[in-house]
């Protein structure tokens, strides 16, 4: 397969491409059986052990606590006899070369291709999934390619991608696998994003930030309730990621999916906004996205573009300097504007870039320092 | 309100394997319980009554503790045959859980051929997922097609355990073993998730009978084999309600933790109140004085 055809099939969403010389493990997906496919037993970190081949896994907020021959909530980690596995090692559930602005990054190297690849499993249960079809299923539910770290980053390296991201469904329960191909692509000069809703223990969210340039946080409400009832987790955990990752040096952008009658109240949005910029200051992006019918909740419409835009107008009003409109190709909600001379420097279409007007890490126009990664 | 029954039966002989039960037992056992349970003279009108010919009849059993703790194969396939060759064909038998693979370390030898009785999993080239979750209260699952599409009587065939988060697994959480994704119904002592999914339609309008495996019981540290918290307890349990057979395998799993001096469920935290949503939702009862129990020995 070539590049092009490679890219082609990517467009079928999460559906798999393989890549030469990268065998297919199993094929199953739902409503077809499964057959054969290969988990990994690679132990896991961030896990104690307790009496009785007990263990309680301290990768994520919920820690689970299992008995033997039991998985975590996140299905892809398993006791086996008193010790922890990940299952999904180097077992590739999606493969795709993505634009960046996808992720979406606004202010981390634009344009850049990223070579994206997920494993099975999350360790959340949103109700409004865009990609349950692998996120919400085991690693021996969905088909997968074996990609360990080292084909991975020489993979990534074969289709001339600068950039690896760890997405689509929660990297956080890959983390062995997202953690080593991190490592290794570094040393090649290859750069790693994160896209995640940030459900993540403070240890385990140190060491990555340590091998990783960027993450992207899924904010999915500013109140518990909606994480309880839609999301099944917490939010304060998930606040703390975002603060200790914005401290970090890593860059950070949040993305909020703006959910019609659920989460899109502008007052609990205005609060959002001021707790952000009380804690981790004007500079990193928050793109209000909509939201389309999925999965579990299919009764409601697709965000009203007004919804958005007077969300962005909200953030924009609390002094957030850069607030976009996300999943509106066209809107002119997707383009930077300098925060001081207020001049159009990146317009974008989509996932493409028209026009950059950047000098360096200067606005071209009044010199300021535009927040973000541009080489 | 008139009250639910349930039937133990226990063997007074003793097995020479219990981990191999003799299948002439369990059969004495199966119809002793039944015809308690229907006040039939025999057991075979109280399955003709409750099974009709045409239909195939899911056996659900639960095979996650491998050969070492599972629905006894010698107990599914006694029962199988037996309903089979009383109601209708042996061909319209299913015994079933999540996987082959599963199933076969459990000691079930998997079998899909035309005219005998079937053994598979979900995960059998003639099953799979379905492909649409079904959306259920705060459940979002795909259905195992056995269950859902293959069947139209069910059996819950459980094992009877303790639960370190259930607090007690039996015939009800046995059909967590009937969707895709259960690891995502364990927190909160799994309550109010065990009842919400047995209230969805592909289990509550198939479901007829519980048949509680209780020959050993895994009275504490369940659902884990821990041998030493194992007792020889030679039970089966019986009843067309779900939520009362399961209530009184909590009731028998409380005796055996309080022989060995153990704390009760309560005070450990994690006494099974998925039972009281069960009640709640119109799934049966969940209280022993609207239970009556009646002990036979064979
Ligand atoms: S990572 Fe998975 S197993 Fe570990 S605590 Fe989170 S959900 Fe549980
Ligand atoms: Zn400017
Ligand atoms: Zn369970």
């Amino acid at each position: 397969m070539d590049r092009r055809e490679f890219l082609k099939c990517s467009l079928s969403g999460y559906s798999l491409c393989l890549l030469p010389g990268i065998s297919a493990a199993g094929n199953f997906f739902p409503g077809s059986p499964q057959m054969g496919a290969r988990l990994s037993r690679v132990e896991a970190r961030y896990y104690r052990q307790l009496p009785d081949r007990e263990i309680r896994c301290d990768l994520c907020p919920r820690f689970c606590q299992l008995g033997d021959r039991e998985r975590g909530f996140c299905g892809v980690r398993e006791n086996q006899g008193g010790k922890y596995y990940t299952l999904v090692y180097g077992q590739a559930a999606s493969l795709n070369v993505d634009p960046i602005e996808k992720k979406p990054f606004f202010h981390f190297l634009p344009g850049s291709e990223t070579f994206s690849l997920a494993t099975a499993g999350c360790n959340l249960n949103c109700r409004f999934c865009q990609n349950w079809e692998i996120s919400q299923m085991r690693p021996e539910q969905v088909k997968s390619v074996s990609l360990p770290p080292e084909a991975l980053v020489t993979s990534c390296e074969r289709y001339d991608c600068p950039v690896i991201a760890y997405t689509y469904t929660e990297p956080v329960v890959f983390f062995e696998y997202m953690y080593d191909s991190s490592l290794l692509a570094r040393k090649k000069g290859i750069r790693n994003v994160v896209v995640t809703a940030g459900y993540i223990n403070p240890e385990p969210l140190a060491d990555l930030l340590r091998v990783v340039d960027a993450v992207k946080v899924d904010l999915k409400a500013f109140n518990q309730n909606f994480y309880s009832e839609y999301v099944r987790g917490e939010l304060q955990p998930v606040l703390q990621a975002i603060k200790q990752i914005a401290r970090s040096g890593s860059w950070l952008e949040i993305v909020y999916l703006v959910i019609p009658t659920l989460n899109d109240n502008p007052t609990e949005i205005r609060d959002m906004c001021r707790y952000l910029k009380n804690e981790i200051g004007p500079d990193f992006p928050v793109h209000f996205s909509r939201f389309h019918p999925m999965y579990l909740i299919k009764n409601l419409p697709p965000t009203p573009l007004s919804t958005l835009e007077k969300l962005r107008e909200v953030a924009l009003e609390e002094g957030l300097h850069y607030i976009y409109v996300g999943n509106v190709p066209g809107h002119p909600g997707e383009n930077t504007y300098c925060p001081k001379c207020g001049k159009l420097i990146i317009e974008r279409y989509g996932y493409v870039i028209r026009k950059k007007e950047l000098s360096g890490n200067k606005c071209r126009y009044c010199g300021q320092v535009i927040a973000g990664v541009w080489s | 309100m008139s009250k639910a029954r349930v039937v133990i039966v226990t063997s007074s002989r003793n097995f020479s394997d219990i981990n191999r039960p003799d299948p002439g037992i369990i059969l004495t056992m199966l119809k002793k319980g039944l015809e308690a349970l229907s006040g039939a003279a025999r057991a075979e009108e109280a399955l003709r009554e409750w099974f009709r010919p045409g239909e195939t009849v899911g056996l659900k059993v639960n095979t996650i503790g491998r050969r070492a703790l599972s629905t006894s194969p010698e107990t599914a396939l006694t029962l199988g045959l037996w309903l089979g060759q009383t109601v209708g064909r042996e061909e319209n038998v299913i015994i079933w859980d999540r996987t082959d693979e599963e199933l076969k370390e459990a000691g079930y030898r998997i079998s899909t051929s035309p005219g005998s009785l079937k053994i598979f999993g979900t995960n059998n080239r003639r099953a799979g997922y379905q492909s649409e979750p079904t959306a259920h209260r705060h459940l979002g699952s795909l259905f195992s097609r056995i269950q859902a599409e293959l069947i139209q009587a069910s059996i819950s065939l459980a094992l009877l355990k303790d639960h370190g988060l259930a607090g007690v697994t039996a015939g009800l959480k046995n059909y967590f073993g009937a969707i895709h994704n259960p690891n995502k119904y364990h927190d909160s002592n799994c309550n109010p998730y065990i009842a919400e999914l047995f209230e969805t339609e592909p289990i509550r309008r198939k479901h007829r009978l519980t048949i509680l495996d209780a020959l050993r019981v895994q009275y504490h540290r369940g659902p884990a084999y821990h041998p030493q918290w194992l007792a020889a307890s030679r039970k089966f349990i019986f009843s067309l309600d779900p939520v009362a057979a399961d209530t009184v395998g909590w009731k028998i799993i409380e005796e055996l933790r309080a022989k060995k001096g153990l704390p009760s469920l309560k005070e450990e935290g994690r006494a099974p109140g998925y039972l009281l949503t069960a009640e709640k939702l119109n799934l049966g009862q969940a209280r022993l004085e609207n239970i009556e129990i009646i002990e036979e020995e064979v």
